[in-house]
């Protein structure tokens, strides 16, 4: 046993040496490898900036120009100021890495074996926004690994090519679980021309699909699919699209979904179909509905009774009217909700608030 | 006679053993946080913190700052988080009862301004609300609660009823923050928001770094022993350790410093225990507990990078408050959750993550200390020989040294933090010295943290007393006058106990040993 012990400290010793050996090395090589690189990258970096400060023919030809062992160097910091750049300092750049052929290497490398090198290049091509890779981007929206796919949904809406919106949304149809909200942020990213697909969309048999489109459609701003949206609040069997749909036509602000919000304060509707309702109908800031919404402040539920409070708030005269009245009522719940209103709203707009309503007179 | 002596023959080579099953567990979890580290640096130049960064759509966040007596440092807090990177968070401070100015010092530097507000009763607290203001120039940004002393947990079950986001970012008031720390710790919510239920994000020792307006620029070991040692055991234990269970999938302790959960979850698990001492890492084993009850498929995953930084304690008297507390919270959930240990029904949690809490962290100092005693008793009774005593100490401690200089490698090999050659040098001495007097010190204050345990008592809120950091400067302007005065807070409870957590549930649910303390 001794023996055994007498080797085991000789074999930690060793391996404890090692391990410091091991350390040292890693860090000196690491320090001038990083030091070569930062002497190898001095030039080419100066290049870069002065073309990204101000891009022109002749910086753009150097940039394309410059041979594979320079740019190695420089390639991360060019891909980092492509997504701080914008218009055509943008353009100039992207076309740069076009001339080098990097787009073209990108399509093929999405072609991988490795998970890791498909989904770089798959960034690669969305940073790039290079329209041709749209059907490679989108035969990644069925890769194996799921990773991949996100790295392709979010691509295809930095290229902004609106035929992806059908291949986006089929994403959301299967049993893989994938994140419907970078889905909806890329449907967005196509622009008013992916509405038709969004609004075919609403059809779906996968709830998610639904939800998806209606989410994009509200932070799309387009008004057209507004009373396709109106008649989902009544109609979806899915409560979630139901309250998307809700919250939807408050960002869209058209009149149109002002009688089905108001129907959905119905103490029959779900409660986060209330809640997001009155909070819809405080962002389309309809004077009518503020009765409904003075009702709703009763509610035992906090959520509710809160977002009608709030939404009353966003109504201006009539809305504050009916919160000065609740807060002079006799259920302190609903008067609480009530006072919590108001102070916010004389925090926003002293003045206004400061006028004494019909009901202190 | 000849019994006992054979007793403490076997007692000795027990202990061997069980050194060295605890050492190997631990060369086990850097092997499992080497392949994680590896799989985060291959991954991160795709990683869309950018894109998060601009999302209308990525998940906003509410972040928890419970407050007490934390008046030095809470401005320069609260500025820096406010200048985290992330689309949409709004801050909650939630002052328990401070007996300094804690409160005033927000309301001069933040135009406080005193609005009723209905506080939630989603999860339970105990402390009455006595008042809430929120910011004049921000009031959805910056929220203060002033309530009556309840403690730690009681604070945070507030700051829970008061949130608005569907998650929820607990940090304690001293710690510091990497600019993109909440984007990292946020991002599994955002790659897989139906099946992420908690992240927890790593806490380095600030002692020693230069810190300004509330960032850390300049990042070095600590000017003293004490905590040099602790930035060894925090890299061994709290950065490689937990990243190791990560990828086992058996992450049970998530800091108080720097933790992101689901709020539904929370609320569902009714918040946090007030009862326990180690509330933070109580939750996340309550977490696990419901959710594989439940049959759900969830993860708790630790993040590496970036980081939040917190003081180190830097006295003896400081370090051994704070471990007893550590291990007495550790007794506290064992105890509590002992159903859970060895039961196939809460899977890797059950079978693999509390019965290593229990044998390896929980038990370990109570049979470090019995090796102390024993190995000499049966040098001293002729059961042992001079030579086995000598190289069953060196192996015992020569196999924990060679795990920290793993950890130090490790370190050097994925994020190399420390830049400084001195720094490293430090590190290696550090794993030297830890051996000698600080782990026999630190199992001398878990065996305490089991007796008060045992002894049950009073919760404090277990702060020790801040050095503050080297370079340390608020980047506080001149105070402002405060805002005018409003009505006093209200805190009205629901006719209806009632949390509507589906739209929590829609917003994020809608795709388709050693001494290593464990809890802090």
């Amino acid at each position: 046993m001794n023996d055994a012990l007498i080797i085991t400290v000789i074999v930690l010793a060793g391996v404890a040496v090692a391990i410091i050996v091991a350390t040292t090395l890693i860090r000196f090589l690491r320090l001038r490898r990083e030091r070569r690189q930062a002497r190898l990258a001095a030039g080419p970096r100066r290049e870069l900036l002065a073309f990204a400060a101000e891009p022109d023919a002749s910086g753009a030809d150097r940039l394309a120009a410059m041979p594979q062992r320079q740019w190695q160097h420089i390639e991360p910091a060019a891909l980092a100021l492509l997504g701080k750049l914008r218009g055509d300092g943008y353009q100039a750049l992207a076309q740069v890495f076009d001339r080098r052929g990097i787009a073209e290497e990108a399509i093929r490398q999405t072609r991988s074996r490795s998970p890791v090198v498909r989904a770089r290049h798959a960034e690669l091509l969305g940073a790039l926004r290079h329209g041709p890779a749209a059907p490679d981007l989108a035969r990644l929206l069925r890769d194996r690994d799921v990773e991949v796919v996100v790295v392709a949904i979010r691509a295809l809406g930095h290229v902004g090519d609106p035929r992806a919106a059908p291949a986006l949304l089929d994403t959301l149809a299967g049993d893989r679980s994938v994140p419907a909200h970078l889905v909806a942020q890329s449907l967005t990213q196509l622009g008013p021309d992916a509405v038709p697909a969004l609004m075919d969309a609403l059809a779906a048999p996968a709830a998610t699909e639904r939800l998806t489109a209606v989410q994009a459609m509200g932070m799309l701003g387009d008004p057209r699919p507004s009373r396709a949206v109106a008649g989902v609040i009544a109609a979806d069997p899915d409560l979630a699209v139901r309250v998307a749909a809700a919250r939807t036509l408050g960002e869209l602000g058209a009149r149109v979904g002002l009688e089905p919000l108001v129907a959905a304060l119905a103490p029959r509707s779900p409660p986060d179909l209330r809640a997001a309702a009155a909070t819809a109908l405080g962002a389309l800031g309809a004077p009518t509905a503020a009765p409904a919404l003075g009702a709703l402040l009763n509610d035992p539920i906090y959520q509710v009774a809160h977002a009608a409070a709030r939404a009353l708030r966003r109504l201006g005269g009539p809305g504050l009217n009916e919160l000065t009245g609740a807060a002079a009522g006799p259920s302190e719940w609903t008067a609480a909700h009530a006072r919590e209103a108001l102070a916010m709203a004389a925090l926003a707009n002293p003045a206004r608030t400061a006028r004494p309503s019909p009901l202190e007179v | 006679m000849e019994t006992l002596l054979s007793l403490l023959r076997a007692a000795d080579y027990a202990f061997l053993l069980y050194f060295a099953a605890i050492n190997t567990s631990y060369l086990v979890l850097l092997v499992l946080a080497a392949q994680e580290f590896g799989r985060h640096a291959r991954r991160a130049p795709f990683a869309g913190a950018d894109d998060m960064l601009r999302s209308p759509l990525t998940f906003p966040i509410s972040i928890i700052v419970p407050a007490y007596n934390e008046g030095p440092g809470i401005v320069a807090a609260v500025q820096a988080i406010a200048a985290l990177e992330y689309p949409t968070f709004e801050i909650i401070v939630v002052d328990d009862g401070s007996t300094d100015d804690t409160v005033d010092r927000l309301r001069d530097q933040f135009q406080l301004v005193a609005t009723p507000r209905v506080v939630p009763s989603a999860v339970a607290y105990t402390g009455q609300v006595r008042a809430t203001y929120v910011s004049a120039t921000n009031p959805d940004g910056l929220l203060v609660v002033s309530k009556a002393n309840g403690g730690k947990a009681d604070a945070l079950n507030v700051g829970i009823n008061m949130a608005r986001f569907p998650l929820l970012c607990m940090v304690d008031a001293d710690s510091v923050m990497d600019p993109r720390a909440l984007l990292a710790v946020a991002k599994p919510f955002v790659d897989d928001p139906v099946r992420v239920a908690a992240t927890g994000g790593v806490v380095r020792i600030a002692n020693g770094c230069r810190v300004v307006a509330g960032r850390v620029v300049e990042v070095g070991m600590p000017r003293q022993w004490l905590p040099r040692i602790q930035v060894i055991e925090y890299l061994r234990a709290f950065l490689m350790g937990r990243a190791g269970w990560s990828r086992l999938g058996g992450l049970v302790v998530i800091s108080g410093a720097f933790g992101l959960f689901r709020r539904d979850l929370v609320v569902l698990a009714g918040g946090m225990a007030s009862d326990c001492i180690g509330e933070d890492a109580e939750l996340v084993v309550r977490l696990h507990r419901r959710l594989s009850a439940t049959g759900g498929d969830y993860r708790v995953v630790f993040v590496s990078e970036p980081v939040s930084w917190s003081e180190a304690p830097s006295t003896l008297a400081a370090l051994g408050k704070q471990r007893r507390r550590w291990h007495r919270g550790l007794a506290e959930i064992l105890v509590r959750h002992r159903r859970m240990i060895g039961n196939p029904r809460y899977g890797r949690i059950g079978l693999l993550a509390l019965p290593w809490y229990l044998q390896f962290e929980l038990l370990a100092p109570v049979v470090e200390l019995l090796a102390v005693v024993l190995v000499p008793a049966g040098l001293y009774a002729g059961a042992v020989n001079v030579d086995f005593a000598w190289r069953f100490l060196l192996v015992a401690y020569g196999y924990a040294f060679v795990i920290s200089l793993a950890a130090l490698l490790l370190e050097e090999l994925s994020f190399h933090r420390y830049p400084r050659w001195r720094d490293l040098g430090l590190g290696f001495v550090a794993a030297v010295i830890e051996n000698l007097g600080y782990r026999q010190l630190m199992a001398w204050w878990q065996l305490r943290g089991i007796w008060d345990a045992v002894r049950g008592g009073r919760h404090d809120w277990g702060r020790h007393q801040r050095q503050g950091f080297h370079g340390d400067q608020s980047t506080a302007g001149p105070p402002v006058a405060v805002g005018q005065p409003a009505p006093r807070g209200v805190s009205a409870a629901a006719p209806k106990e009632t949390e509507n957590r589906l739209h929590q549930i829609d917003t994020l649910g809608s795709s388709s040993r050693s001494t290593d303390g464990g809890i802090g």
